[in-house]
């Protein structure tokens, strides 16, 4: 059920890990950004990054043997689905929550 | 100030319900399969085995199936050449990891891969292959176990501090390490290359049943040539 | 109210009379950790060096037991600080909780001394009671795990008790709850068994669920109070989000329990269970940036505590990287069977404690001494202020310069070691000879040193900030929601 990661591929493993979250970080960085500060242009950038997000999750999927078509292979999917969303929601988030304050209403 | 619309999935009593809730759910996943679990790593189980196995040679071999090493509970080998039964074994295995706590061994060398890192992995030290050969690695460990600071296995300066150990928690530690190198780790560590133990052509005649329990009484009674 | 700038207990109400101590005794405790580390990480270099006297196990013993412990009085500080403000009521039984105080810092200098003068036991049940329990970050003996149970609950009832007479807040009924969890689960850890996966299996409830489950709940209802306190965040938001992270942190840590049931003989469906969690654990972060980046959007971040409120950034960008990056690049089963073991885990342990709990911690005590010294200005130009910004400088170098070090040593463990040699004893030592590995070691110790100087300086501020100002704190804007609750 697990297939161990081949040792030439043990750098791309960590480095395509690391980039996972980090451009995970920065595509929530600039779409916040984007909406908070009303900078319309910024959110093509904020995609770029989810683009880079997922050119890292398939690197990292298949260095790390995940596409085996079970339940790796569905974390993967998840990863994908839930990274690209999670800023979204959180947006949503935050306006409803900051009503009373939030740029939502103003 | 503007009364703008509140949402009730942005609302603080929806929240507060939600982490109850997720927090209940998990928490009640988790208790399940700690039953579960439990079960399956109490000592006499197919993924521990009884403390008794210390009675068997053990091995760890590549299985096709699971694609990873699992340990392999060989012929009868009885630690120190005397056999012990189950209470016996139990007893001392126990006193071994009292010793290894006691010692404070975890805080130098890592069990299951948890510890420090100052010292090599324990998992697996009774089929290390550092000990030279089978017929002499019990009389190493123990001599080792009893003082280190001068022994050929530190390296790079780097000696282990003899701890007061006496012969018989010497001897309680290696069946101790002796049991825990039959646990079933899913193949950790990988790829180690265990000491050569198979002595004759009947060394094929392994049994490949786990459970050291039943193992005990059934094992083939291969003699091993010396 | 006493002269400004002057440390004057009448600045403090009871509950903070109590926390200070707690305070002083974690930056002392900080400071053991921080000499402890020095010596282990000196004795990868000179093997020789206090051998036969303080071997490198009871040094490192030492080293992450402090860690373990000025967190706890740090947080249990923090509590006491935030309670009557946050219940409108004096703390309920304070004169017990004073006792337990010195009870508690008692038994921590008593566990400390047979440390370092007894050190090791015999092979029996004896030893576990009195000397040492021999299992990683909670070697505390028995009774002294029996006495913390009774610490905390004392604690526990304090904080419970004050929260029912005055009022409860949603940050005081998660912070009762949460420590209702913390306690309990610490008794998982309380009894002995020779069956090392058992031993395994129950020890991880008290290391894990504490540190990445009800630490990270208690840091969020400090850094709600915090947030309110610097930035005057209205009550409302600041609890609805407490609940949101406490819904995600428990949906994603409890079963996160599970990265740590790979290999120790623990049944496969938790390589499963771990890979899952581990792969959607850094979600909640990615929410934390969002939300960070719409309220900096609205609040013009001025603040009454700049240390304070700089240490908080810190405690997010800290546990993002310290959790989140360096968590994830080892994490799933496929590679964490080569790196399990190794440096890598140093490394993550390393960043993440500090950058989850250390900063967390040290922002309560800049806001305390605050306080302390009769509510003096701590925003922009405080009087010394090169000394905060080069302590958190520092500290921030040294941590990452010795995470970046031991990385660099894990990479080249799980290759030579674990993955070309198999994890044999020579296979250990041929990955400890490797010229990565032994200039990792050189590195961490450089950088550990300036760890260390940023320690000094820190401690040197923490004595001095504000005594030469004569300046009241800045006042916030009153906001909308200062009076709900």
């Amino acid at each position: 059920m697990l297939q161990p990661v081949e040792l030439a591929n043990f750098f791309t493993v960590f480095f395509s890990a690391a980039m996972v979250i980090l451009f995970g970080a920065l595509y929530a960085l600039l779409f916040a950004w984007s909406r908070v500060s009303r900078r319309p242009w910024l959110m093509p950038w904020a995609y770029a990054a989810y683009a880079g997000l997922a050119a890292s999750v398939l690197v990292l999927g298949r260095a790390a043997n995940l596409f085996d078509g079970g339940l790796w292979t569905v974390v993967i999917s998840l990863m994908l689905i839930g990274y690209l969303l999670a800023p979204h929601g959180v947006w949503h988030l935050c306006v409803g929550t900051h009503a009373h304050t939030g740029p939502g209403d103003t | 100030m503007t009364a703008a619309k509140l949402y009730w999935w942005a609302s603080e009593s929806f929240w507060k319900k939600m982490a109850i809730w997720i927090t209940a759910a998990s928490a009640v996943v988790l208790i399940f399969l700690t039953f579960d679990t439990v079960a399956k790593i109490t000592a006499g189980s197919k993924r521990v085995p009884a403390y008794s196995v210390i009675n068997h040679r053990i091995d760890y071999v590549f299985d096709e199936k699971r694609n990873h090493q699992v340990p392999v509970i060989g012929p009868e080998e009885p630690l120190f050449g005397r056999k012990l039964s189950e209470e016996e074994a139990a007893a001392l295995v126990s006193k071994g990891k009292l010793t290894v706590q006691a010692k404070n061994c975890m805080n130098c060398h890592t069990l299951l891969g948890n510890g420090a890192y100052y010292a090599p992995d324990l998992t697996k030290a009774w089929l290390d292959p550092a000990w030279g050969s089978k017929e002499v690695r019990e009389q190493l460990m123990v001599d080792f176990l009893i003082d280190p600071s001068d022994k050929l296995h530190n390296v790079l300066g780097r000696r282990m501090p003899k701890l007061g150990i006496t012969e018989e928690e010497a001897h309680a530690v290696v069946a101790f390490l002796k049991w825990m190198s039959a646990i079933d780790t899913n193949g950790f560590p990988a790829n180690f290359k265990p000491i050569e133990q198979s002595d004759t052509p009947a060394a094929a005649n392994v049994s490949s049943a786990p459970a050291a329990s039943q193992a005990a009484g059934a094992a083939p009674e291969s003699t091993p040539v010396q | 109210m006493a002269t400004l700038g002057v440390l004057d207990s009448a600045n403090l109400n009871g509950g903070q009379k109590l926390a200070v101590k707690y305070f002083t005794v974690a930056i002392a405790l900080f400071g053991a950790q921080v000499l402890f580390g020095l010596l282990a990480g000196l004795q990868y270099l000179y093997p020789d060096f206090l051998y036969g006297v303080l071997d490198f196990s009871v040094n490192r013993m030492l080293h992450i037991n402090a860690m373990v412990v000025w967190l706890l009085f740090g947080f249990i500080g923090a509590a006491y600080w935030l309670l009557e403000d946050e219940a409108g009521v004096p703390v309920v039984g304070l004169a017990l909780g004073n006792l337990i105080f010195w009870v508690l810092t008692l038994a921590v200098t008593v566990v400390v001394l047979v440390y370092l003068l007894v050190q090791v036991g015999p092979g029996e049940i004896k030893s576990i009671w009195l000397i040492n329990e021999g299992r990683e970050y909670i070697e505390a003996p028995r009774w002294a795990d029996i006495g913390i149970v009774v610490a905390v609950l004392v604690f526990f009832y304090n904080v419970a008790a004050t929260f029912m007479k005055g009022r409860f807040t949603g940050i005081g009924g998660v912070l009762v709850l949460d420590l209702v969890a913390l306690a309990g689960l610490y008794l998982a850890g309380m009894w002995y068994t020779p069956n090392v996966s058992m031993d395994q299996y129950w020890w991880w409830w008290v290391i894990h669920l504490w540190v990445e489950a009800t630490w990270e709940v208690l840091v969020g209802c400090l850094l709600a109070y915090g947030l309110m306190k610097t930035l005057g965040v209205s009550r409302r938001i600041v609890e609805t989000w407490l609940y949101i992270e406490v819904a995600l942190l428990f949906g994603s840590g409890i079963l996160g329990l599970g990265h740590h049931y790979f290999w120790i003989g623990t049944p496969e469906y938790w390589l499963a269970i771990g890979g899952f969690f581990s792969a959607l654990e850094p979600i909640p972060l990615v929410a934390m940036v969002v939300h960070a980046v719409f309220d900096a959007g609205h609040h013009k971040l001025k603040s009454t505590n700049n240390p304070a409120l700089a240490w908080m950034i810190a405690q997010a960008f800290g546990n993002f990287f310290g959790a989140g990056v360096w968590g994830f690049m080892h994490t799933l089963p496929q590679i964490n069977l080569y790196t399990h073991g190794t440096q890598w885990t140093a490394s993550h342990g390393h960043l993440a404690f500090f950058g989850a709990y250390a900063t967390i911690v040290i922002a309560f005590v800049y806001l305390a001494v605050q306080k302390w010294r009769g509510n003096v200005w701590m925003s922009g130009e405080v009087v010394g202020s090169w000394r905060w910004k080069w302590a958190i400088f520092l500290l921030h170098v040294g941590i990452i310069g010795m995470t970046m070090a031991l990385l660099i040593a894990g990479y080249e463990q799980s290759q030579i070691e674990r993955a070309i040699e198999g994890s044999t004893w020579m296979g250990y030592f041929a990955a400890q000879a490797h010229p990565w590995f032994q200039q990792g070691m050189v590195w961490r110790m450089i950088t550990g040193w300036i760890f260390a100087a940023g320690f000094l300086l820190l401690a040197w501020d923490l004595l001095t900030i504000g005594s030469r100002e004569s300046r009241p704190a800045r006042r916030l804007e009153p906001q909308e929601a200062m009076a709900a609750g």
